[in-house]
């Protein structure tokens, strides 16, 4: 008995979703199936998750079959999902199933709110849906289709519509479905060019033993941090003084320092970070790849290059940020950038490049700062933010450099004095961890500083909470650094007993 | 308008013969023309939005046909405007969202049904329930029982829903009676065909209108004429309705060999029903079912003589009835009793939900455990089982491979929407001032309740947010603000909100969302859209009206500008003078403004002329990914990537391709005085000759100072 075609598409608003499901209609009725659509389109804005449901029967004649309005569970032939988390979601609902459901799904991820608005990671780890999926699905077609959408200058439906059929599980032939595009007229050429790309993908799968991996849409361009020639001798010192594993991390961190102040600052840093390590080495840190000297190194490169007004101007007005920003701004040759930066340098921003003297006084009066749009690409607001930078050589006599270096210095004495109290590596990693709250900026910078400062009066420094032995004072530790970490604000409210959270979709 | 109409529009002068080939809610629309309606109105609102705007779009074949179409206030003058067919034959329509138009609309409903029409009045309800639904989840078939409003629920195809519009007219004049024809969301939007016929001029319209008042004082609302007119709806109306819709067999019977069994359904669930039964090998592509069915294309009233027909000397009979209470198996369950006939089991709520949409998965469950409950003869019970307990296992599988639930993704306000920085600055006023109770409204900016705003204590209806902070205010230990959009200013906040306000003096703070449009519903135009065109309507500014009703503290601000909007919430909520002190919050719906700008660069580009391209960025070396300024504004353009440093763990925030360069990130930034790695780029195209000079000149300056490691 022929029975109708399920094909469930889930996108995110604004990626033509419906215009996908009319090209499917247009192209079933191109063969002359009878063919159906429905869709949930609810409110205009264009964001949030939405499905389009249609249903072809491959069969040609007179009388019409009965199709459904709504996706059945275990009931779909051809999964389309517009992102990796949609197709997550699919799975979720069992519109997914072995017996029956191609799976057709872009690999980039487009973050929700409740991943980005966390101040640490609040990623969903994505990697887990593409392992799913070879135990999910039927067959799969997996690639970055946003990718692709950009090579051809069109959307992502095009690309989508290309590899659904490509991927062999419609009863509708190319032809069909390029006259359906040809049909719907506007931006026609462009989604040709992005069907093809997509049919071409499906038809020609990953050899076998590849897997396609989750794809961060935004990370178009890492940029190179640290050219190999800026690092200079501390580079040699590295490879003399410290073990293999740690080799890249400390050259990277050299190279940082000797851009952000200077050799000595470099040596400095070694210096610091040979502390860590007698700690790791005496609690047998050697079989893991010195873990604790690992994390403290990269803290400890972060926190001494903090980021004052000086630093930001400097890398502000490099040529290497001129260029990243024409890049991303997509500017073709012959048109013209112009960058303008919102800055709101308070009194304490520049109390901090200050001698301490200086900086009490300027504090005391610190109001909420001044608002500036400076022109960074004209001559004048290029100048002012190069002055700025230039002002680096006396950054050491500032109030906060030497602000930091105590608080640096507390930091590790407590790592070296605890780890080899207790020669528990664990411990003086929850301690290391801590430096994680000293980032950010103005107010954000301020509460989440103190924060830190807090832990070490209250637990670390605190006799009475040491005495309670290494794994009461680990807890408690880490529990007080993630409440940190997770501000206030970013807490979801707690929900009422029972009570339902509304637009949220099932599952 | 979000969109042009014109090939829907085309689609409205089909004739006899031809095929029309659409979505759901304009097959109604041509329904309604093939019917000979004299005018139509209503209230836009998903799903039925459409059905208002493809007519506002075909004003030149309703001036043709002599049809009045209007966009009405809001629903309660909608169905006031069913008014017309009280006394005079002509034939009208009215539209809305369902369940909260009808609430809006009860009013002029119950007056309505109580005198009864002539002209036949038939409601298109788009019944909003379930998946996609954006509003509270109640029946609209309580008010029809409580009106005596006649209630189609067609089964989900365009032949039978047009058929059902038709057939609604007539039912209305033959039991002079309003009729109501609800579709949800899906039958609204499917797409299918149906052969059309001549759309028909009405008898009476602004081309041929009436010449006489028809009066009788038994059609007005006032003693003795009440109680007369409630007796005449049960003795007289109700028979009436009930005799046409046996004669014309509005409800369907469709046979199948399990005669000890039964199924009776809404219309609207006849497609998911069928597709259950054909998971379970019990219907087959056509729709034929082993089960008898009796489709239920008019879900009130229900006709006693049909359904003892149908349930007589079955051992058990399903009813598959979406949403609560479940009136239509209480009343079987009444028929049935009273006819004495005690022999079937009436199943209904036992196996199937009380409460919740009728998705396929629920469908299949119910059918599936009715039947295993029942357990007729040849029916493979194997088969059931299977097919029950393969979806539940693919569930169980998929949960357990994903481990955590993927993170859901709400609607939420577009990229650029002017109403965001508007809660961003009250963020951050509540930050300075602490916890404010916030009254909300309905429109995009009801999205404020979700994260990452999480502002918003109580939603109470469209237009209402200021009436609901009434009892709030003087019981509160600091000022309320209350927020509110143009739409819902005109659809009802004006009176019920701010005049009332202003007459008591009640002190608060309101907040007017001024983007022109009722953008939610797909942004049509309301009295102080910009830019209306003469035919639209005579425009009305809501500065003009609040100064005219007596508004003394009133305030404009330009959304964008973050930190003037805290300035003037800071103003009106530390402000020494009591009464309603109310900010116009001023911004154009982006959506709408991109629509209107994006051709019009187009052609500039094209031409050669200068355009200036603007979005944001932020400096990736220079942010350290604290996400404050997501917090802060929840822009879907602003997101996160894998910072390119390798000593960064932990993701940097960025701004992603899709930024229109309204800057709000920056302006956030610095309100709340963030960080300094947001910057504006201005990409000039078709650069002048004078823009090359200056360019020339601050290259070869910033050059020679090294722009250069």
């Amino acid at each position: 008995m022929t029975r109708p075609i399920t094909i469930l598409v889930a996108a995110l608003g604004g990626e033509g979703g419906g215009v996908l499901a009319d090209w499917l209609i247009e192209a079933a009725l191109h063969e002359g199936f009878p063919a159906q659509k429905t869709s949930i389109p609810g409110v205009s804005q264009r964001t949030g998750a939405t499905t389009y449901y249609v249903e072809i029967f491959p069969e040609k004649g007179a009388r019409p079959p009965v199709m459904a309005l709504v996706p059945s569970p275990g009931g779909i032939d051809l999964m389309a999902a517009s992102e990796l988390v949609e197709a997550g979601r699919a799975m979720q609902n069992a519109f997914i199933t072995p017996e029956r459901t191609t799976l057709v799904a872009s690999t980039h991820r487009v973050y929700a709110t409740s991943e980005k608005m966390l101040p640490t990671d609040g990623r969903y780890d994505a990697e887990k849906i593409l392992e799913a999926v070879p135990k999910v699905a039927r067959k799969a077609v997996l690639c970055d289709m946003s990718r692709m959408a950009r090579g051809a200058g069109t959307v992502i439906n095009a690309v989508l519509f290309g590899a659904m059929a490509g991927s062999g599980a419609l009863p509708l032939s190319r032809e069909a479905c390029e006259a359906a595009i040809r049909g719907a007229g506007k931006g026609a050429e462009a989604s040709l060019r992005g069907f093809a790309a997509g049919y071409a993908q499906a038809a020609s799968p990953l050899p076998a033993g590849e897997r396609a991996g989750v794809r961060d849409d935004s990370a178009e361009t890492p940029t190179p941090t640290h050219p190999p020639e800026s690092r200079g001798s501390e580079s040699e010192r590295v490879r003399r003084e410290f073990p293999e594993p740690l080799h890249a991390l400390l050259e990277e961190a050299v190279a940082r320092l000797v851009d952000y102040q200077d050799a000595a600052y470099a040596d400095r840093y070694l210096d610091r970070v040979r502390g860590v390590l007698a700690v790791d080495r005496e609690a047998g840190g050697e079989p893991g790849g010195w873990p604790l000297t690992r994390e403290a190194a990269r803290l400890l490169a972060l926190w001494m290059s903090y980021e004052d007004v000086i630093r930001v101007a400097d890398l502000k007005t490099r040529a290497s940020r001129f260029a990243r920003v024409r890049q991303e701004a997509a500017a073709k040759d012959g048109q013209i950038v112009v960058v303008t930066d919102y800055l709101k340098p308070s009194a304490n921003e520049i109390a901090d490049i200050l001698p301490p003297a200086w900086a009490e006084r300027l504090r005391k009066k610190a109001g909420p700062g001044r608002a500036v749009k400076l022109p960074t690409s004209s001559v004048a607001g290029f100048l002012a933010l190069r002055l700025l930078a230039a002002l680096k050589p006396l950054r050491r006599k500032s109030a906060r450099f030497i602000e930091e270096q105590a608080l640096i210095e507390r930091w590790l004495g407590a790592i070296k004095r605890l780890g080899f109290a207790a020669l528990d590596a664990e411990l003086s990693l929850e301690i290391v961890q801590c430096a994680r709250l000293v980032r950010g900026y103005g107010e954000t910078w301020r509460k989440s500083r103190a924060a830190f400062v807090r832990i070490l009066d209250e637990l670390v420094e605190n006799e009475q909470a040491v005495s309670k032995g290494a794994d009461a004072l680990k807890a408690v530790i880490r529990s007080a650094r993630n409440a940190a970490l997770a501000y206030e604000e970013a807490k979801p409210a707690p929900a009422a007993k029972g009570m339902p959270v509304i637009w949220m979709k099932q599952g | 308008m979000e969109r042009s109409f014109k090939a829907e529009v085309a689609k409205l002068r089909l004739g006899a013969g031809d095929t029309f080939t659409g979505e759901g809610i304009l097959a109604v629309t041509k329904a309604l023309l093939q019917s000979g309606v004299s005018y139509v109105g209503g209230y836009q609102g998903a799903p039925v939005s459409h059905l208002m705007d493809v007519l506002h779009d075909a004003r030149g074949l309703l001036d043709e046909l002599g049809v009045h179409f209007e966009s009405c206030a809001n629903e309660a003058g909608a169905a006031a405007m069913l008014g017309a067919s009280i006394n005079y034959p002509l034939r009208g329509a009215a539209t809305w969202k369902s369940v909260v138009g009808t609430n809006v609309a009860s009013d002029a409903l119950s007056n309505l049904s109580s005198a009864g029409v002539v002209g036949g009045a038939l409601i298109v309800l788009g019944e909003d329930y379930g998946e996609g639904a954006s509003i509270i989840q109640e029946r609209s078939h309580s008010f029809a029982q409580k009106s005596q409003l006649w209630l189609l629920d067609p089964r989900p195809n365009l032949p039978s829903i047009v058929r059902m519009v038709e057939k609604g007219f007539a039912l209305s004049e033959a039991s002079n009676t309003p009729v109501m024809l609800e579709l949800r969301i899906r039958a609204c939007h499917v797409y299918g065909s149906f052969e059309t016929k001549d759309n028909v001029a009405p008898k009476h319209s602004r081309r041929n209108p009436v010449q006489k008042p028809a009066f009788s004082v038994d059609r007005i609302p006032l003693p003795p004429a009440i109680y007369a007119q409630e007796k005449h709806k049960i003795a007289v109306r109700l028979p009436e309705a009930l005799k046409f819709i046996q004669r014309e067999q509005l409800n369907e019977f469709f046979a199948g060999d399990l005669r000890e069994i039964g199924i009776v359904l809404q219309g609207g669930m006849y497609n998911t029903t069928i597709r259950a039964l054909q998971q379970l090998g019990l219907a087959d592509a056509y729709g034929s079912s082993r089960i008898p069915l009796y489709v239920l294309n008019v879900t009130y009233p229900l006709v006693s003589e049909e359904i003892t027909r149908f349930c007589s000397g079955k051992r058990a009979v399903l009813v598959v009835e979406e949403g609560q209470p479940a009136h239509i198996e209480e009343a079987i369950n009444s028929i049935l009793r009273r006819a004495d006939i005690n022999g079937p089991h009436v199943i209904g709520k036992d196996v199937l939900p009380v409460a919740g949409e009728y998705t396929g998965e629920v469908v299949l469950k119910g059918v599936g455990d009715f039947l295993k409950l029942i357990m007729p003869d040849g029916v493979d019970r194997k088969l059931v089982d299977a097919v029950l307990d393969g979806v539940g296992e693919a569930k169980r599988r998929a949960a357990e491979l994903l481990g955590v639930p993927v993170p859901t993704r709400p609607p939420g306000f577009c990229v650029g929407c002017p109403e965001r920085p508007v809660f961003s600055a009250l963020k951050l006023i509540e930050q300075e001032l602490g916890g404010i109770h916030i009254s909300s409204d309905i429109g995009c900016h009801t999205f404020s309740t979700l994260p990452p705003f999480s502002l918003g204590n109580t939603v109470l209806g469209y237009g209402l947010s200021l009436a609901a902070a009434s009892a709030v205010g003087p019981n509160f230990g600091k000022r309320v603000v209350t927020v509110m959009g143009d739409g819902g200013f005109w659809h009802q906040g004006l009176v019920t909100g701010v005049a009332n306000a202003v007459f008591r003096n009640d002190d608060g703070v309101l907040v007017i969302m001024q983007n022109g449009y009722t953008s939610a519903t797909g942004t049509q135009n309301i009295a102080s859209s910009p830019d209306l065109r003469p035919e639209e309507g005579n425009p009305i500014a809501i500065e003009g009206t609040l100064r005219g009703l007596g508004v003394k503290w009133l305030e404009r601000v330009y959304n964008y500008d973050v930190a003037s909007v805290a300035d003037a919430l800071r103003r009106a909520m530390t402000a020494p003078e009591k009464g309603l002190k109310i900010i116009i919050a001023d911004g154009e719906c982006m959506l709408e403004r991109t629509r209107r700008e994006r051709p019009v660069t187009a052609q500039k580009l094209a031409s050669g002329e200068r355009v200036v391209r603007t979005r944001f960025g932020i400096d990736d070396d220079v942010c350290t990914g604290d996400r404050a300024c997501i917090r802060l504004s929840g822009c879907p353009s602003l997101t996160i990537k894998d910072a390119p440093d390798p000593l960064r763990t932990e993701p940097v925030t960025t701004v992603d391709s899709g930024c229109v360069g309204c800057g709000l990130c920056g302006e956030a930034a610095h309100a709340a005085g963030l960080c300094p790695s947001f910057h504006r780029i201005e990409v000039i195209q078709n650069p002048t000759g004078w823009d090359r000079l200056v360019h020339g000149i601050r290259q070869g300056v910033i050059g020679m100072f090294g722009g250069a490691r």
